[in-house]
């Protein structure tokens, strides 16, 4: 054992065991250094497709009932807003004095501005004519705009066909509920951006005792295809609708839905 | 479609061509099956000839006009819970944004307290031109109320009674609330078409009014304020479960010998903290999956502040950003659950990012002008996102955004800062925290920006969220 040890040409390893210690660690560091690199590299997908924004008065996704003739919001003001409000213009006082103005005698008018003929004799207005200001659409009492016959001018609602007018008249609220429903889930954003106007779309559609949605159907088309997905879409958001009212017997009620897409 | 209708309308045809047979017992058997057949057809006729309407929309609709008399008295009840339930009742329905109540100065004398007593012609003619009639009863003991509501539809007195309830509650001020809000809920749902009223929900907020940041709850309407945490630390953030039944929040809790901020689960049911688990860094504004299994928030465990995701019950880990810079506030879009949208600093200034929920395709939201983007909110249709934005004018407002066609309005407008919007469930109302008063305050208002209220006057509150039932 003692001539072993003290032999020291064949048991003297500290140099080899020293350079392979400084060489694994040096592996461990280049494994972790790699590891953390490799994850702080570039994002999934990374930051491209980016998108632009634009400003606009209001939007029709809050499901709230608009009125006829939306009337511009002075919150929502779409050009001003981008920039900051203009600070009130500094008046100043009128001074306390001022020099009096020269009394200017022989001084006459270089140009001599000729009465307006047009203005002058003003063609008598019609007599149906409405003044400036007065337009937009006539303040109905809402009482007779919701009876109204007239279903093929406005968004109100007739009753035809089979069994016309029991459910219509009994449950006109419910009837209501339902055109208040669909209108609030027909978004503008689910039209192709370049259909400004498109022909009626009439969809018929079942609604379940429990007012669930069922059977809808284009039976009318309006031509454009996404007018169409968006009445279709509208509905299905929809779904579901108030239960039906329990004062009606039946299982379920057919609705004969239309739109009129005008931007 | 137009072809499944031609092939259904050319099936009788066809069953009057079963007809040419040969012999005799051919034709016979013909004839009965076709009677057969015919009767069935009458008998499916007969069946499918049920009720209908026909009704539309592309001029926009109007508000029903609802009136809403006091209620009758049937026993004496203490005046000061009679006038709670007027009051809040009246406060619920108008401010719900889909009814136009007529204002008491147009009623007829008498108040009708049932259904016989209605004088529907005096309702339906002007100036009350009222189109639903809400009205009842009340009554109640030293220890129980009971409110008999009815609807009636005024212009179709034959028709029955759209509404008729019995709400019963407790003989307190917050019994009275309570069948109010439950009436006027019930009210909105019947003339929306289904969308439910909110006028049970909450609201979680940070409040300083007891000495330190802690997670208060109040009604709607900013009643009944109560404190939830006793942390006595700060506590930042809160975020309603979907089924409202915890309420997630950034924490400042020792973890490993350091005060650090953590996410903390709060049970309502319980009213106490339930376990989740601690991790290294800074880890902050939780967010829920819109089907509650699943928590996204902030963490700077790995070094770099970023998204991940974690089950409900603290498995699962899983990072889903990887950029450099900080990517915080995740919202996620609560009718798909499929996307979501967080606010990044990685180009430069902080804006917002979309992104699928598990952290690919992210794109940047690009505004028409400079300035910090944050605090985003989803609407609960998944349409619009509310975000407050600090524009080079200084001030932070809220913004909305139709996230199809990537349009803005803007709600607020020289009114303080007001910032982290929180939408309602119904989707008409927003809450958010506001200085316009000079503290910061809680606020809701209509999403359009219309009508604000200040809910909360007490310490400093901000950071409200609504709760989604």
């Amino acid at each position: 054992m003692a001539a072993i040890a003290a032999n020291p040409r064949s048991d003297n390893l500290t140099g080899p065991l020293s350079a392979s210690l400084v060489l694994h660690a040096g592996l461990v560091v280049l494994f972790i250094g790699s590891a953390i690199y490799s994850h702080q590299g570039d994002s999934w997908g990374g930051p491209g497709g980016a998108v632009t924004v634009g400003v606009v008065g209001s939007l029709p996704a809050v499901p709230m009932p608009r009125p006829e003739v939306e009337t511009p919001s002075r919150v929502v003001d779409e050009s001003k807003g981008l920039y900051k409000t203009e600070p009130q213009p500094k008046i100043d006082p009128p001074p306390d004095v001022t020099p009096i103005p020269k009394f200017e005698k022989n001084k006459l008018p270089k140009y001599v501005t000729r009465p307006s003929k047009i203005l002058e004799n003003p063609a008598p207005p019609p007599p149906n004519a409405i003044p400036y200001g007065g337009g937009g659409t006539p303040t109905v009492p809402y009482s007779s705009f919701a009876m109204g016959a007239g279903a093929s001018t406005q968004a109100g609602m007739g009753f035809e066909g089979p069994g016309a007018g029991n459910f219509g008249a009994r449950f006109s609220w419910y009837v209501e509920a339902v055109q208040r429903k669909v209108s609030s889930t027909w978004l503008q954003s689910t039209v192709d951006p370049s259909v400004q106007f498109a022909p009626r779309v009439v969809a018929t559609f079942d609604i379940l005792r429990d007012g669930t949605v069922t059977n809808i159907q284009v039976t009318k088309s309006s031509g454009n295809p996404s007018v169409d997905s968006s009445a279709v879409r509208a509905i299905r958001d929809a779904s579901p609708m108030q239960q039906l009212p329990p004062a009606y017997s039946g299982s379920k009620v057919s609705v004969e839905f239309w739109f009129d897409f005008k931007r | 479609m137009r072809e499944r209708k031609h092939r259904t309308r050319s099936r009788e045809p066809n069953g009057g061509k079963l007809a040419p047979y040969k012999t005799n017992m051919t034709r016979k058997l013909a004839i009965i099956a076709i009677l057969f057949m015919a009767a069935l057809l009458l008998c499916a006729g007969n069946a499918s000839a049920q009720d209908w309407f026909k009704t539309g929309t592309g001029l926009g609709v109007s508000k029903a006009r609802v009136g809403v008399p006091e209620f009758a008295l049937r026993q004496p009840i203490p005046p000061a819970l009679e006038k709670t339930f007027h009051d809040v009742l009246w406060s619920d329905l108008e401010y719900c944004g889909v009814l136009e109540l007529v204002s008491p100065s147009f009623y007829p004398a008498q108040m009708p307290s049932q259904p016989s007593e209605v004088q529907f012609a005096q309702w339906a003619a002007a100036p009350a031109n009222v189109y639903m009639l809400a009205y009842g009863n009340l009554s109640g003991d030293a220890a129980n109320l009971a409110a008999s509501g009815y609807l009636s539809d005024v212009h179709n007195p034959q028709a029955p009674i759209a509404l008729q309830k019995i709400y019963r509650g407790p003989a307190s001020d917050a019994g009275a609330r309570k069948l109010a809000h439950q009436f006027a809920d019930d009210i909105v749902a019947l003339l929306s078409g289904g969308s439910l009223g909110i006028a049970q929900t909450q609201i979680a907020y940070v409040s300083t009014r007891s000495g330190n940041k802690e997670i208060w709850a109040m009604d709607y309407d900013g009643q009944n304020q109560h404190q939830l945490t006793h942390l006595k630390s700060i506590s930042l953030t809160p975020r309603w479960a979907p089924g409202a039944d915890r309420i997630a929040f950034t924490c400042y809790v020792p973890f490993r010998g350091i005060t650090r901020p953590e996410i903390c689960l709060f049970s309502t049911v319980s009213d106490r903290l339930i376990s989740f688990p601690r991790y290294v860094g800074s880890n902050s504004s939780p967010a829920w999956s819109p089907d509650g299994n699943q928590i996204a928030f902030m963490s700077s465990q790995n070094g770099d502040p970023e998204i991940y995701l974690t089950d409900a019950n603290g498995g699962g880990l899983k990072r889903i950003t990887f950029a450099a810079g900080v990517s915080t506030s995740p919202a996620w879009n609560p009718k798909t659950g499929k996307q979501i949208v967080f606010v990044s600093d990685r180009g430069g200034e902080p804006v917002l990012y979309l992104a699928n929920s598990d952290g690919t395709d992210v794109q940047k939201l690009d505004m028409p002008d400079m300035g910090y983007v944050v605090d985003p909110s989803w609407s609960p249709n998944g349409q619009l996102l509310a975000f407050s934005w600090r524009r080079p004018s200084g001030n932070f407002d809220i913004y909305i955004m139709d996230i199809v066609n990537r349009q803005l309005v803007e709600l607020t407008r020289d009114q303080g800062r007001n910032e982290r919007p929180s939408w309602a469930p119904d989707g008409r109302h927003i809450v958010f925290e506001s200085s316009r008063t000079g503290t910061k305050h809680i606020w809701s208002m209509l999403a359009d920006g219309s009508r604000p209220r200040q809910l909360t006057f007490e310490g400093q509150n901000e950071s409200p969220n609504w709760s989604p039932k």
